[in-house]
């Protein structure tokens, strides 16, 4: 291992790791990868993985998250099998009254060309008939499905090795410096050089830019997860907190708690979290649950990613977001744009960094 | 449901735990997972000599009947087929029957939960006849069950090889035990050496390449030094140790060390058995894998803590059991063979003492004193 690297990425979660494939495929650049801990320790090996696009609101943000669904077939003919699964996706609605704003979405959504069909009950049932039929109707798309995120993130970094990327595990960062146009990243294995360097240490970043004197605007969002025991097929769709996984377990979340780095899973939201499984699918009542975990997921304060370059520190750039797993394949195909040719395909403009500077302008 | 002092696991430590506590007043709720109290002592038919010195030497399954009787009398309160599951957001613990969940707000919580046998992973190996070693004693011991006809076990620790001699008792044929490693894991030499003389094969620089058969295992293919070999087995038994059981202190947020001799990842934990969680205590296996005595006299020692913590007990009185029964602790763990697992059990508590800020204790110059 040398020391000097035309890009440092430090982060080897689904986000880090498939800028780094992206970015080995042309074999151009030495890249290495560097994380705290060990790939699936963290945010991305704590999710239920799903490749969620028909609603994501504002429209925009929709178009981009099925840019990405849409590379996913692409990306397993390169990388091999990630058990990626177009399920579509339903998300159901208990009132009668949102029937008008699911209306409103799919309307929005047409305009870029995301497909949704607003059910009711019945159509609803015939897609599911394992859901309550107490709901009143739903949204449904068919760009939504899940993938294994163990596979994902293991394949991406496989494929980036084959093209020569490194990665050093188990290595924390413990200082950034910037001069003569290089950075010097010290970690606890050693210390390593880069003309580029990204953040993607998905919830971590923020500790990683009080390094680089800067103030990244992310919270921290815990989400506890249950899982079943293996179960007969139950649900084929992914469904708005639930899905289920090829061998039968289903796994089902909904909460969102801002509790910092805390991962432990509290009684009080997993008993909701099952009440709310309950509602959705009566027959879970009848379930055993073997396992409840949680993830520390990262929120940037307005909701959208934040990709790009940092403002003022040339040569740094950051890829920080939610639904990561869904956005993997677009990010990493954007940022290897951005560092390859100075400028992307898509316009990157809303998901600037100085978004956050020129609102308190 | 609201208790003083609540005990996860009814197992010696957790059952010497409660008597303890429960002597000085305390109310005491006692939850365990199993159908009845006594851990692995229900299934240990051999006698148990160095047990601390309130109890004569007694078979295991004696010694399950002497602590359950010593509650009799006493204010402890038992709910059998109950298991943690979780805690609230509040603290209080939620304990489950398998049809409701119960919140149990506890002053005090003393974890003994023990430790599980660890696995050994080869292809076949979740075919019936597989087994833990520890599930053979159990079915011989408990439920007067052969376990099988011709068996392997596969591991060498002075546990597997005491099963071993049992195995022989039982008309069960040992056709080998297989060790990964160059030597035996057990130094227990009298074991050792009446194994050899019963003739039983020891195949060292082994291991499983995979067992077959159809709905049980029946062949079994064994690596020897690179060459293999093919035998015809009924009984796999994988006795490759223990480790502590960690769950519960991992939902109570407590912080671990990795201490080889005490089993692996263990919580941290100070002189009074204090976890790093607040309120939590920890004894018996759990807290390190030790014999019976280390077993039965943690159980005492975190009870000791709670009692005192409670104020059912004065500082110095307190604090003067604590040294008497560390001291014993010390004799019981050296005298059985045990001194390294006394000494990795002193080093994680200094260090945590000195981690959290804790006062230091004169304790610490145990090891140093001869018994």
């Amino acid at each position: 291992m040398t020391n000097q690297y035309d890009v440092v990425v430090i982060g080897s979660g689904v986000i880090g790791s498939s800028i780094a494939y992206h970015l080995s495929e042309s074999k151009q650049k030495e890249i290495l990868v560097i994380d705290k801990g060990f790939p699936l320790s963290g945010t991305s090996g704590s999710t239920q993985a799903w490749v969620w696009v028909h609603n994501k609101t504002p429209s925009w943000y929709g178009e981009l998250s099925m840019y990405s669904a849409e590379l996913y077939p692409f990306l397993e003919r390169k990388i091999g099998d990630v058990e990626y699964k177009r399920t579509g996706g339903i998300a159901p609605f208990f009132n009668e009254s949102d029937r008008e704003k699911a209306l409103r979405l799919a309307e929005k959504q047409a305009e870029v060309g995301i497909d949704i069909e607003v059910l009711n009950r019945e159509q609803v049932l015939e897609k599911e008939p394992a859901l309550s039929p107490t709901i009143a109707g739903a949204t449904y798309s068919k760009i939504d499905g899940n993938v294994n995120p163990f596979r994902l993130v293991e394949l991406y970094i496989k494929a980036a090795k084959r093209n020569g990327a490194e990665f050093s595990f188990y290595n924390p960062v413990i200082d950034i410096d910037k001069d003569n146009g290089n950075f010097t990243i010290t970690t606890k294995e050693g210390v390593f050089y880069a003309k580029q360097l990204i953040l993607a240490g998905g919830p971590w970043t923020k500790g990683l830019g009080e390094l680089l004197g800067i103030d990244i605007p992310v919270k921290q969002v815990r989400g506890q997860i249950i899982v079943t025991e293996p179960l007969a097929p139950l649900i084929k769709h992914t469904i708005g907190g639930m899905r289920q996984a090829d061998n039968g377990e289903i796994l089902i979340g909904y909460s969102k708690e801002e509790v910092g780095y805390d991962r432990r899973t509290t009684l009080d939201v997993i008993q909701d979290t099952a009440k709310m499984a309950v509602d959705y699918l009566p027959d879970l009542a009848r379930a055993n649950i073997v396992r409840c975990f949680s993830g520390i997921r990262v929120m940037p304060h307005d909701g959208f990613p934040i990709l790009g370059e940092i403002p003022e520190i040339d040569n740094a750039f950051i890829a920080v977001m939610h639904s990561g797993i869904t956005l993997s394949p677009l990010v990493g195909t954007l940022m290897t744009e951005l560092l390859t040719e100075g400028e992307t395909s898509i316009d990157l403009k809303r998901l600037r960094f100085n978004r956050f500077n020129e609102c308190n302008v | 449901m609201e208790t003083d002092l609540l005990i996860i696991g009814g197992g010696p430590a957790g059952l010497n735990a409660a008597y303890e506590a429960a002597s000085h007043g305390i109310e005491t709720l006692v939850i365990e997972e199993s159908f009845s109290m006594g851990g692995q002592l229900r299934q240990q038919t051999q006698v148990l000599d160095k047990l601390p010195k309130q109890f004569e030497k007694q078979r295991g399954t004696t010694l399950a009947r002497t602590l359950i009787e010593k509650l009799s009398t006493l204010n402890v309160k038992v709910l059998l087929k109950h298991t943690m599951i979780g805690t609230y957001q509040d603290g209080r613990i939620g304990v489950s029957n398998g049809v409701k969940t119960i919140p149990i707000t506890a002053k005090r919580i003393i974890v003994t939960t023990g430790a599980a046998e660890e696995a050994s992973v080869f292809p076949g190996w979740t075919l019936p006849g597989v087994m833990t070693i520890g599930a053979a004693q159990i079915l011989m011991n408990r439920e007067y069950v052969q376990p099988g006809k011709n068996a392997l076990v596969l591991g060498s620790n002075t546990f597997s090889l005491e099963i071993v001699k049992q195995f022989k008792e039982m008309g069960v044929t040992v056709r080998g035990i297989i060790e990964s490693n160059s030597e035996l894991i057990s130094k227990h030499e009298k074991i050792i050496k009446s194994i050899k003389k019963d003739g039983i094969p020891l195949y060292l620089n082994s291991y499983i390449e995979n067992a077959t058969g159809v709905g049980e295992v029946q062949k079994v293919t064994l690596n020897h030094n690179g060459i293999t070999e093919e035998m015809n087995i009924d009984l796999v038994c994988i006795g490759k140790g223990v480790a502590p059981i960690l769950e519960p202190f991992e939902i109570m947020n407590c912080s671990f060390t990795y201490q080889i001799r005490l089993g692996g990842w263990v919580p941290q934990y100070s002189i009074s058995m204090e976890t790093s969680s607040p309120s939590a205590y920890i004894a018996g296996n759990a807290a390190g894998i030790t014999s019976m005595g280390g077993i039965l006299l943690t159980g005492q020692l975190a009870a000791v803590s709670v009692a005192e913590s409670l104020g059912f007990l004065n500082e110095k009185l307190a604090t003067e059991k604590r040294a008497s029964l560390w001291k014993e602790l010390h004799c019981i763990e050296t005298t059985a063979d045990l001194r390294e697992v006394f000494n990795a059990r002193m080093a994680l508590i200094k260090d945590y003492h000195e981690e959290a800020n804790l006062l230091p204790s004169s304790l610490f110059d145990l090891s140093l004193e001869e018994c």
